[in-house]
């Protein structure tokens, strides 16, 4: 049998025996992957409002009121920008979709329900069709509720009446006057019209939330009718938050073990070295490479089992689906890698077990901590999300659910694998070069 | 066999071993007695490739410098540090070595066996090392630098920490190798041991070879003469001699004797005289 292999086959079997490194690589990274997908679905729950941004570009007490209804409302969360903004915050996920009233917004609205339908534009990634569907009802809901809303006070619905009145009159009077047909419609209409404002006269312009003016509720319902127009723009964007809480808290739980497998080899060289049996397989017809080899190829084959088993569970049991286990895949290989070079460069930070064990930790726990391997990236203030990026920790997540549910491309994928693999070498490096002056020879 | 030119090593101001030469005569067992801190363990890690010396060489066979993988397969070594792994059994611990070795799995199985028994641990075989006792620890440690038959053994003070049973099957394990034609540096502290085991003996301090012979060589040179002291009715007396019997007959036919004693002289007077203190404090 290949040497490298013999050594990495001892290493492995060494974890396998010591029961409670066995837990801190296997058993915990599972605990805390569960324990923190229930407290992550309670969260969910608690805003399940949809992250909105709205532009108003019309700038009229009408399009303000809409602005306000939707404020206003249950199921969605407001934020004001302008359009260039908005586009740019649903691209990087910040916010779902956002919600433009262009320019006659407010007239259209208030001509309601004659008149051209207003029209809203919508930005909004195609491949959200649930929340597309939903934001499509929401703003259905509400083009309605403004209508109601409008009625109340009169005074705009007279002037209005006046105004359709006029133009009824200045483009039909030349056609219809020809033919008695006309005639009788004509005035019919301008009857109509009449009874009309003089009913809308007698309300009181005290507005009632209560009452309904305007149409009736089964005409609402007829779906016959849109109160509002909604053109839908497609915006590719990096999803913010998955649906399922356990597609978060398993990347993170997996982390746990990833480090702990670091953790684990860095510190077993080191106490090859203090217990003396470095000095035997020194002793062997082997070279130092073999034995690093070794030690780098457990701590990977470790790495990667430890992600597959994990993620295994994940699918089965929490129904974390990837939406591509090759993208996956390399994401968990460039993780290994990246983590055995850490481990090679741990192991010779410290002489001893206590100092390499406790500057180890250390290191890897400053990683967790800023890279959201504790608390998740996206609930950190903004000064520390950007402090995260200089974590390996929080490449690894962002790698892991790049392949489970960011939908990254390669694109977007590969330059972070490419880091994650550089960083590896760099940090592999490191520990070889230092490696070879504590081993003298 | 094993032949060590002009070796010198330093730890910072510390001079460990300090231009020490030494030819080991194939089958011999050489002793290399010296107290805490004399180099013995730098002078075996050196032997076997695992440090470099500042200068000098060292050459096993006529084969080559242990630096070399395949003249290090000639050699086994005992460390001083028990070096063996807790969590896996005594055959795992052999099979590990023997595998790193390249023997072939017919061979590895019967040299595993045989080392186990060697080592009087056929019955603990498959228990975990963290469940022997110190003793055996230190015999599986032997059995681990024999377990590929090599021809030459390093074994740095491969009886310390040992009870007396341990001890005595240690030292039986060693008078084997020996009678097998096994060449073995065998350091240690503990003058007995030298004189039992050693076909040679070289005497180490402050990292230089001061003395290097058979044992009768190093007492007939170093040990200076027998003393014959006794307690007499004048009084205390104390006499060097060569001929220790002759002396004390002497003191009993003229003195009214109440005790009398001879100290021939030993590997520990020779240690004293030479270095003017004693081996052990
Ligand atoms: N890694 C090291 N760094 C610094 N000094 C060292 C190192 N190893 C050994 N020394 C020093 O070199 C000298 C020789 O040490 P060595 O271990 O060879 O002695 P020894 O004869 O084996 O002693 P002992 O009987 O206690 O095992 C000692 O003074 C020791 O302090
Ligand atoms: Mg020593």
């Amino acid at each position: 049998m290949n040497r490298v292999a013999i050594l990495a086959l001892k290493d492995l079997k060494l974890l396998y025996r010591d029961k409670a490194g066995l837990f801190f690589t296997f058993g915990f990274p599972l605990v805390f992957s569960i324990f923190f997908g229930i407290i992550f679905a309670g969260i969910g729950e608690g805003s399940s409002k949809m992250r909105i941004v709205v532009v108003d570009e019309d700038h009229t007490d009408g399009s303000r009121a809409f602005v306000n209804l939707l404020a206003e409302s249950e199921e969605l969360d407001v934020e004001e920008a302008d359009r260039a903004t908005a586009a740019d915050l649903v691209r990087r996920g910040k916010r779902v979709a956002y919600v433009a009233l262009p320019k006659g917004f407010g007239e259209a609205r208030e001509r309601m329900p004659w008149g051209a339908v207003p029209r809203v534009e919508t930005g909004i990634d195609p491949s959200r069709k649930a929340e597309s569907g939903m934001l499509r009802g929401v703003l259905t809901k509400y083009g309605f509720e403004g209508m109601t809303a409008g009625y109340p006070d009169p005074a705009p619905m007279r002037r209005q009446v006046t105004a359709i009145r006029t133009e009824l009159l200045n483009t039909t009077q030349e056609k219809t006057a020809a033919s008695n047909d006309g005639a009788t419609f004509l005035s019919n209409m301008t009857m109509f019209l009449d009874h009309l404002d003089t009913f809308l006269a007698a309300l009181p312009s005290a507005p009632d939330g209560t009452r309904h003016g305007g149409l009736a509720s089964d005409e609402r319902a007829s779906g016959g009718f849109a109160p509002i127009r909604i053109e839908s723009v497609p915006i590719a964007s990096e999803r913010a938050t998955p649906t399922n809480p356990y597609a978060v808290s398993f990347p993170q739980g997996i982390i746990w073990g990833v480090l702990g497998c670091a953790a684990t080899f860095g510190l077993s060289l080191v106490t090859e070295r203090t217990r003396g049996t470095m000095v035997r397989l020194r002793s062997a017809p082997i070279t130092r490479v073999h034995i690093l080899a070794g030690k780098a190829g457990a701590c990977f084959t470790a790495t990667v089992a430890l992600t597959t088993a994990l993620l295994a569970v994940a699918y089965f049991f929490f129904s974390v689906r990837p939406d591509s286990t090759f993208k996956l895949a390399i994401a968990v290989l460039s993780i290994a890698f990246c983590f055995v070079g850490i481990m090679m460069f741990l192991s010779v930070l410290g002489k001893t077990e206590q100092a390499a064990g406790g500057i180890g930790w250390a290191v890897l726990m400053g990683m967790a901590m800023i890279g959201g391997g504790m608390v998740p990236v996206f609930i950190m203030p903004k000064w520390l999300q950007n402090i995260s990026d200089i974590s390996p920790v929080r490449w690894s997540i962002l790698v892991m659910e790049g392949g489970i549910w960011r939908g990254f491309t390669f694109g977007e994928l590969l330059p972070w694998c490419g880091l994650l693999v550089g960083t590896g070498i760099v940090a592999f490096a490191a520990g070889v070069v230092v490696f070879r002056r504590v081993e003298g020879g | 066999m094993l032949c060590l030119t002009r070796l010198c090593k330093s730890y910072g101001k510390i001079v460990a071993v300090d231009d020490l030469s030494l030819e080991l005569r194939s089958g011999e067992v050489f002793g290399l007695l010296g107290p805490n801190g004399a180099g013995k363990t730098t002078t075996v890690a050196m032997a076997m490739g695992l440090l470099k010396p500042d200068s000098g060489s060292v050459r096993i066979g006529d084969v080559g410098s242990p630096d070399a993988a395949s003249v290090r397969a000639m050699i086994g070594v005992a460390p001083q540090a028990l070096a063996l792994y807790d969590d896996l059994t005594g055959t795992e611990n052999l099979q590990l070595f023997g595998r790193l070795q390249g023997m072939s799995r017919e061979s590895l199985r019967k040299r595993v066996a045989w080392s186990l028994a060697f080592a009087g641990l056929t019955e603990r075989a498959s228990d975990r090392v963290k469940t022997y006792s110190g003793g055996m620890k230190r015999r599986l440690n032997l059995a681990a630098a024999v377990v590929h038959d090599p021809p030459v053994l390093l074994l740095d003070e491969p009886t310390v920490g040992v009870d007396p049973q341990s001890r005595h099957a240690i030292f039986k394990g060693i008078e084997k190798l020996r009678d097998d034609g096994r060449t073995i540096i065998y350091t240690t502290h503990y003058i007995e041991e030298a004189q039992r085991l050693c076909d040679r003996v070289g005497i180490l301090d402050h990292g230089r070879l001061l003395a290097l012979g058979t044992v009768e060589q190093l007492i007939a040179d170093y040990g200076g003469k027998s003393v014959v002291s006794a307690e007499t009715a004048d009084g205390a007396i104390r006499i060097e001699t060569d001929e220790p019997m002759a002396e004390i007959a002497r003191v009993q036919q003229k003195r009214d004797v109440r005790s009398i004693r001879m100290d021939r002289p030993d590997l520990e007077r020779v240690f004293l005289n030479l270095t003017g203190r004693h081996l052990r404090d």
